[in-house]
């Protein structure tokens, strides 16, 4: 039982963890088909923005929100003076969001030095079983599921998600029915932005808040962006991220870290060897096979 | 022949070509004898850096591959060629079966990696995803392998400190050997002869990337650069011209990784970093991915121009960041598409929807 529990909270921690570092990611592919490289840049300027205003005196909720709106500032002005440019050119745009990231890392090492900064992450513990958890990461997996269900109900109930949803499917007939589908590309990008700033401000707890923060993250983001493909954003993401995490904590727990990583690697060439597409393509495969077959005339 | 040589696709077949490059020739034969010990030494770091540019500019400028981990390529042939050359520490024989085995090594490491991202189709953003995944990935296994039980035979693999250095004393890397006659003779970085062995190197990969290109197999890359799905319905395997592009890619990349090694005699994980990738990216695509020459002349121009300024400040990522953001923006084929008979500046289109894009 005490395993059971065990195995579960980390499984829910890797949950959490691939959830944040890879939603901002996933919401810009998925609807833009940019893969946005700066993205771990994001991060850090949302951990920088977070703790700094901490440290004056900013609630920990509101800092976290702070970073977030850091993070969607700078990337609001990319994606205004680099980005838009770039929007039919992926393999452009790929290679001019690493240079960016590269600036803005570099950047940040100029300004703010190679010191760290950090946020105490006191809130305490869960006793239970004589086992102890982390009320932090268990707020870090509540936070991840309230995300992606913000996320769901945002593209499925408001006037956005149908426009959004509409430029996914058809920009030119999105274009054509009166939707402004550069202002829906230039909303998901900032909204990709903001995701990659909180989750930064919520790492900042755990980790050192450097220049190089988002390195840590950006290679599993970068892993979870292939395996969901961009057939379908939120099916996608939960589905990736319910295999890879799963992948993740059986080989953390059995083997170490290092390997957990190698076998997340693993597991997406397996799954991209069966579905270029990604994970989604796979279902759609498997719901086809269920579908009856139409009669033959 | 000539045709091979002068044919279509790689630019620079002018009279006026030939001759500055006969010039250039003639510049840099001549230029050890003018320049001190410690400039040779760092213009031969330079230098060494070319193979690994020419082959991302094989891949990406005529196959239409980017990668964003060639520099795993490089890593592997840097580290198999000191294992192998600790391991066999006597005679001048062993640095000649380091250079083999580290060159083999990469290229069959890249051909199988290309069968599994090219057979099934991966194209665009997720093959230049996936390479730089991979090449993390191997950073990060090799960051955490300062441990003792990390050893190869009788080489260490060092962590953090990296392969050979302060890890004991018989473990320095050696430089590239030859066995000549009685002795061996050894191709010091700061040397004049190691200068003289990559500028023959580097005439030799160049004239071998243009015959290359100008072939069958090149005008086939082309055709799947411009579109893959036409080339295909044409009778070309796509997949498996792309794989092969890809390993050529890594055998250039491993030669860099190679001399890279022999020039310093060390070998850390941080040359599988993230630093390490973009910088090839930068000097090709600011240069001009579309030629060979191009593509080795702007990685020895950018690293010289990188140190120079990394001399006044730290200001030297940026500026290249911003060269390769610019670059992208306003000459998508490089400074190349400024010279005469290309296309020009082309200034980004102000409304684009987004069509495009997600076809692609």
């Amino acid at each position: 039982m005490a395993e059971l529990f065990s195995f579960l909270y980390q499984y829910a921690d890797a949950f959490a963890l691939l959830t944040l570092s890879a939603v901002g990611l996933v919401i810009v592919f998925g609807m833009m088909g940019v893969i946005n490289m700066a993205h771990g840049e994001l991060m850090m300027i949302g951990a920088f923005g977070a703790a700094f205003s901490y440290h004056a005196g900013i609630p920990l909720p509101l800092a976290i929100i702070a970073g977030g709106l850091a993070a969607t500032i700078v990337g609001l002005i990319l994606e205004r003076l680099v980005i838009r440019h770039l929007y039919g050119r992926l393999l452009y745009s790929l290679v001019a969001t690493w240079g960016l990231s590269l600036i803005l890392s570099q950047g940040a090492l100029l300004v703010l030095g190679p010191s760290t900064l950090g946020i105490p992450s006191d809130l305490g513990n869960l006793s239970f079983d004589g086992l102890t958890f982390s009320l932090y990461r268990l707020m870090l997996f509540a936070i991840a599921v309230a995300i992606i269900v913000a996320l769901w109900a945002l593209l499925r109930f408001t006037p956005f998600g149908l426009h959004a949803r509409a430029t996914m499917s058809s920009p030119e007939m999105a274009e054509a029915l009166g939707v402004e589908t550069t202002r829906i590309y230039m909303i998901t990008f900032g909204l990709g932005s903001f995701l990659a700033g909180i989750a930064g401000g919520l790492f900042a707890m755990t980790a050192p808040v450097q220049p190089t923060f988002g390195a840590a993250y950006t290679p599993i983001a970068f892993i979870v962006v292939v395996v969901a493909g961009t057939r379908n954003i939120i099916v996608g993401l939960t589905t990736s991220i319910l295999i890879l995490a799963l992948v993740k904590t059986a080989f953390t727990i059995n083997v170490n870290i290092l390997t957990g990583y190698v076998a997340m690697l693993v597991a997406t060439l397996v799954i991209i060897r069966s579905s270029p597409d990604g994970i989604t393509e796979l279902l759609d495969r498997g719901r086809n096979l269920l579908k009856p077959r139409p009669a033959s005339r | 022949m000539r045709s091979l040589i002068n044919g279509k696709i790689e630019p620079g077949r002018s009279v006026f070509f030939w001759f500055a490059f006969a010039a250039a020739a003639v510049v840099m034969a001549v230029l050890p004898f003018e320049i001190g010990r410690y400039t040779l030494l760092n213009f031969n770091s330079f230098l060494l850096m070319t193979f690994l540019a020419a082959g991302l500019s094989l891949l990406w400028g005529f196959g239409g591959v980017l990668s964003l981990g060639q520099s795993a390529f490089f890593g592997i042939g840097g580290y198999a060629y000191g294992i192998i050359v600790i391991n066999l520490s006597s005679g001048g024989w062993s640095s000649l079966a380091g250079l083999i085995g580290g060159l083999l090594t990469a290229t069959v490491v890249a051909a199988v990696l290309g069968w599994l991202v090219f057979y099934v189709r991966l194209r665009g953003v997720y093959v230049g995803i996936v390479t730089l995944v991979v090449t993390l990935v191997i950073e990060t296994f090799l960051n955490q392998t300062a441990g003792p039980q990390w050893v190869v035979g009788s080489a260490h693999l060092g962590g953090n400190n990296g392969l050979g250095r302060f890890s004991g004393d018989i473990q320095q890397l050696s430089s590239l050997t030859i066995p000549w006659g009685a002795h061996d003779f050894t191709f010091m970085g700061s040397s004049k002869a190691f200068y003289y062995l990559l500028l023959g190197l580097m005439l030799v990969s160049y004239f071998c990337l243009r015959i290359l290109v100008n072939s069958r197999f090149g005008i086939a890359l082309t055709a799947i650069r411009e579109d893959p799905d036409r080339a295909e319905s044409i009778g070309y395997d796509v997949r498996l011209l792309q794989t092969v592009a890809f390993s050529i890619g890594a055998l250039l990349a491993a030669l860099s990784g190679i001399l890279y090694v022999s020039w310093g005699n060390f070998i850390t994980p941080s040359v599988f970093g993230v630093n390490a990738n973009i910088l090839p990216v930068i000097w090709v695509a600011v240069a001009g991915r579309k030629s060979i020459a191009a593509s080795m002349v702007g990685a020895v121009v950018l690293q010289w121009g990188a140190q120079a300024l990394a001399i006044q400040g730290q200001y030297a990522l940026i500026i290249q960041g911003a060269l390769l953001v610019l670059a992208v923006l306003l000459l998508p084929d490089g400074i190349l598409s400024l010279g005469p008979g290309m296309s020009r500046l082309r200034l980004p289109s102000r409304r684009t929807t987004g069509s495009v894009a997600l076809r692609r």
